[in-house]
């Protein structure tokens, strides 16, 4: 999971070195926290949250397999 | 091990795909296109990957195949529309072309279409009938085309889109004598 949230960020910024994903587990779920260069925070938010939301959507779909719930959080 | 593993190309493009998905004939940005699913793949896991179903004009549509995508990607079409929009997002920064990906998975969008047409003539007989518009659900763009395509036909209706994305929605009302 950690591998398709860090491929699909790293695909939308212009820093991808800067990228950093911080899995929290916790009893009922798994947390991603997501941080990015302060440039490319609008890259992964996007319009009204559409790609931030988008990338939510897919993490999710990608966790049913694992029957994990998970959360994906952009820390600003 | 099941017999999908053995006797499926993991990368395939047949003869009837079109022109330019030809493996050894592949346009640049169509070649391009189908490294980026198959990063995206790999990184979904779970043994899944991409197949080039057809190209029309700007529009390279890819199955997903193999793995669960029937079963995680072919019924929610939420979550295969969300992976279609942030893979056009990354196709686009890498690529100078207006080549536009379309994903499927389960024959998803064939079935969709079919609902989408049903329900758009549905809507519409209740529009002629009370002789007052409705307002569609919410729809992506390309689900948008489907609808208006499916009514095109009809003299006694006519269809526009309100509203800002991602609530732009279609309304059907009946034509007035202008």
């Amino acid at each position: 999971m950690e591998n398709l949230i860090s491929y699909l960020v790293k695909s939308l910024v212009d820093e991808p070195d800067l990228v950093n994903i911080t899995e929290v587990p916790q009893e009922e779920a798994t947390t991603y926290e997501v941080r990015v260069a302060p440039n490319d925070l609008g890259k992964v938010i996007g319009k009204q949250g559409r790609i931030a939301n988008a990338l939510r959507t897919v993490a999710k779909a990608a966790a049913k397999k694992d029957k994990r719930k998970i959360y994906v959080e952009i820390i600003a | 091990m099941s017999e999908t593993e053995t006797d499926v190309m993991p990368i395939t493009a047949t003869d009837t795909a079109g022109e330019g998905t030809d493996p050894a004939n592949m346009k640049p940005e169509v070649q391009e296109a189908l490294t980026l699913m198959t990063e995206v793949c790999e990184a979904i896991g779970g043994g899944i990957y991409p197949e080039i179903t057809s190209l029309k004009g700007d529009y390279l549509t890819v199955d997903l195949a193999g793995g669960d995508t029937a079963e995680t990607w072919g019924k929610a079409g939420r979550s295969l529309d969300a992976l279609q929009f942030l893979c056009n997002l990354l196709l686009a920064r890498r690529i100078q072309s207006h080549l536009r990906l379309s994903l499927d998975a389960d024959n998803y969008r064939e079935r969709r279409t079919e609902a989408l047409t049903e329900k758009a003539r549905e809507i519409a007989q209740l529009v002629k009938d009370g002789d007052e518009e409705a307002v569609m659900e919410a729809l992506p763009a390309h689900e948008r085309r489907i609808v208006h395509a499916a009514l095109m036909g009809d003299e006694e209706i006519e269809t526009y889109s309100e509203g800002e994305e991602p609530n732009r929605r279609i309304v059907i009302a009946p034509k007035r004598n202008r």
